[in-house]
């Protein structure tokens, strides 16, 4: 099978050196304070490195591009997943229906035995409030 | 066999035209495979979207319990055994086995390691209670404030616990190619079981690459 593509092993280590780089980036920027851009830059260096990975290690770059298109239908997916989740999970409580979705979720806890319940923003939750909560959703 | 062509090659499949017919197949069904194996950690990555988008506050503080120098030093462990993985199919495609026997024992030991400093990661979580769902209790003074922090530890646990499930079953496909590689199985005219099962191994690389700053480097 001499028509295979046969990667040079100079491509191999570079991009091996070019992903632990990466990965010591990701880590250093992780402690510079960018607010809301933090996920955002650990995000797109992450993408980078997994493109390196896919296109090199896993010779898409190479192949045929049936497999490419292959893996970029499962990243589509994935996307369709995430949006139409998104728009239920996110958007919960706006009307009303559902005031409780983010009060502590697993009473059952060990460890909410001994801690008083709170709500998203650390404020103590009243366990037997549950009435006065959905009134206020309601008016 | 149909016996087609009796100058064919012995792994050729008789319901195939030709060797490279063949190999296309293999790697196309390998990447079908793949998009499975995306949109089953995309279930998990869903949860973990949704969850830090409800508990912003407490992911980050619950972040701060996992140990950023365990997850770099496996992110490093994991990178260099895909180079070592990436190596081992160059070896066999220039036909030199032997070398191509030892990078796949290097990807081998590289793999136990990755896995050793996931058990010592998870040998602590289990001592001191961070633990998913109801088996949470820790009630160390970096936690007490924490709104539901056994959601992060259940999401920490299942993500890395697949992810975990996946190196250790890449390791027993790489001893079973170590094996074949080495009784001379796998040769430059054919080894299309170790170009699958590298793609498999990139993908696991691939997966950590996402998990390393979504549970050990958030904010």
């Amino acid at each position: 099978m001499s028509e295979h593509h046969i990667t040079p092993l100079r491509t191999y280590l570079i991009i091996a050196a070019t992903l632990l780089f990466l990965s010591g980036v990701t880590v250093w920027v992780s402690y510079v304070d960018l607010g809301a851009l933090n996920i955002v830059v650990a995000m797109l260096v992450a993408t980078l490195k997994a493109s390196l990975v896919a296109f090199f290690f896993m010779h898409l770059l190479w192949d045929d591009k049936k497999n490419l298109t292959m893996f970029l239908m499962s990243l589509m997916f994935f996307g369709i997943f995430v949006t139409i989740t998104l728009l239920d999970t996110e958007f919960r409580g706006d009307l009303g229906l559902n005031p409780e979705t983010k009060d502590p979720i697993n009473k059952r806890a060990a460890f909410y035995d001994t801690l008083p319940l709170t709500d998203t923003h650390g404020h103590p939750v009243d366990e037997h409030s549950d009435d006065h909560h959905e009134d206020k959703d309601h008016h | 066999m149909s016996g087609h062509d009796p100058n064919s090659p012995r792994h050729l499949k008789h319901y195939f035209h030709d060797v490279n017919q063949q190999y296309e197949t293999s790697k196309f069904a390998m990447w079908a495979f793949i998009l499975t194996e995306v949109l089953t950690f995309a279930g998990l990555f869903v949860a973990y979207i949704v969850y830090r988008s409800w508990y912003p506050d407490m992911f980050i503080d619950a972040h701060k319990l996992l140990d950023v120098n365990k997850g770099l030093m496996n992110t490093i462990v994991l990178i260099t055994s895909s180079l070592t993985m990436a190596l081992a199919i160059w070896a066999i495609q220039k036909n030199n086995r032997k070398l191509s026997v030892l990078m796949l024992v290097a990807t081998f030991l590289f793999a136990f390691v990755f896995l050793g400093i996931k058990y010592l990661e998870y040998s602590h979580k289990f001592e001191v209670g961070q633990l998913p769902g109801e088996f949470y209790s820790y009630m160390g003074p970096d936690a007490v404030h924490l709104n539901n922090p056994h959601i992060f530890f259940s999401i920490y646990f299942i993500m890395t616990g697949l992810h975990g499930l996946h190196v250790a079953i890449g390791m027993g496909l790489i001893a079973w190619l170590i094996y074949s590689t080495y009784k001379g199985n796998l040769t430059s005219e054919y080894y299309t079981p170790m170009e699958m099962i590298g793609i498999f191994w990139h993908l696991v690389d691939l997966i950590w690459i996402y998990l390393f700053p979504l549970f050990y480097l958030i904010g």
